[in-house]
């Protein structure tokens, strides 16, 4: 994008790649889903001090068909699994995930037989956020680098390149 | 009262009224499965109207293997003040159950709250209840393999029972040469030098 100067006033010349990919990066909204205690951190990255609504993902929708982004914040137990597996489906493309926290990149202390050992296991991760359980600031840097992802035109943008 | 139910010898370790005595306000009543229901029932003409809980445990080697455990409690209908409602009186019945024909009789009908308790140790213990309406897994997906609860089922689950656990080498522990892995600190310094492919320095072990 570059803002020209004209006679007569400022236009903004950009391609329409460029702004489409801006507008949808920054309108990034996120599954209402909190699995465990990482979910506590979540509605922190929501709440007034770390105010995720900075970056356009303050709308946590209830329903999957209007929701971007999954963040998967929590151990994902193996009776959850096909569930979690079952919300991704019902997203629209395009569409990202966020595996937050350790127990849901790798199942983390939960080693044995209840825990699914890695939400990759049943959805395609796009960041792994790594904490037991992350800052609220490590979540905002997964959505910034899925923004970034976005914008970038990289998988799963709406312009998305092959 | 029911007829007490006596460990058989060598067992009383395992005996969980020997491990734990009757605390302050409850009493522990032993029984078979075919006393069980005429106990609750004498029980709950008695006043112990809650039940507060159903329970299992496991001791493997124990003849019976299984208890089913029966919380009761007594509230007084009389108490006007929380002064005179004072400690409520508890009774624990524990169900010995056999490995053999792990059955017990619902109170399901007696207490509603039994219903998904029964269902919880029939899903992590594998006792039936006879006469239960709906006796499904509760936790686990439906399509579940074995008890979990049980002693013998391995934690990791038995699918991923045969593949090596993760080691971690931690700082602490390699110090205190005692690392979680099992491996001691000189262990793991000559596994150092041999990935970098020296011989290990003097006093690595």
């Amino acid at each position: 994008m570059a803002v020209n100067e004209m006679p007569g006033g400022q236009f903004l010349l950009a391609k329409l790649d460029d702004v489409a990919r801006w507008a949808q990066s920054s309108s990034v909204w996120p599954l209402t889903m909190g699995l465990a205690c990482c979910a506590i951190e979540m509605m922190t990255a929501t709440a007034a001090e770390y105010d995720i609504a900075r970056f356009g993902s303050e709308v946590f929708r209830a329903s999957p068909r209007q929701a971007d982004l999954m963040i998967v914040s929590g151990r994902v137990a193996q009776k959850m699994a096909p569930v979690v597996r079952r919300l991704w489906e019902q997203m629209a493309d395009p569409k990202w995930v966020i595996s937050m926290g350790a127990c849901a990149s790798s199942g983390g202390v939960f080693d044995n037989y209840a825990v699914v050992q890695g939400v990759d296991t049943i959805v395609p991760v796009d960041v792994y956020v790594p904490g037991c359980p992350p800052t609220p600031d490590g979540l905002l840097y997964a959505v910034n680098l899925i923004q970034q992802q976005i914008r970038q035109g990289g998988r799963g943008g709406i312009l998305a390149r092959a | 009262m029911p007829s007490s139910q006596t460990p058989p010898a060598g067992a009383t370790a395992l005996d969980p009224t020997a491990l734990r005595p009757d605390i302050a306000d409850a009493r522990i009543l032993r029984v078979t499965p075919a006393e069980v229901r005429a106990t609750l029932e004498g029980l709950k003409a008695d006043g112990f109207a809650l039940l507060a809980d159903v329970g299992g445990a496991d001791y493997p080697g124990r003849e019976p293997r299984f208890d089913v455990v029966y919380h009761l409690v007594k509230l007084s209908a009389a108490a006007r003040t929380l002064d005179a409602v004072g400690l409520p009186e508890r009774v624990r019945v524990l169900c010995g159950v056999s490995e053999a024909d792990p059955v017990v009789p619902t109170v399901s009908d007696l207490w509603p709250a039994a219903d998904w308790a029964e269902r919880e140790v029939f899903d992590l213990f594998g006792v039936r209840f006879a006469g239960h309406p709906d006796l499904r897994r509760i936790q686990l997906p439906a399509d579940w393999e074995g008890y979990p609860l049980r002693k013998d089922y391995p934690l990791r689950g038995p699918a991923r029972e045969r593949t090596p656990r993760p080691s971690f080498a931690l700082k602490s522990n390699v110090a205190a040469g005692t690392p979680a892995s099992g491996r001691t600190a000189a262990a793991l310094q000559r596994q150092i030098a041999a990935a970098r492919g020296q011989t290990p320095k003097d006093g690595a072990e």
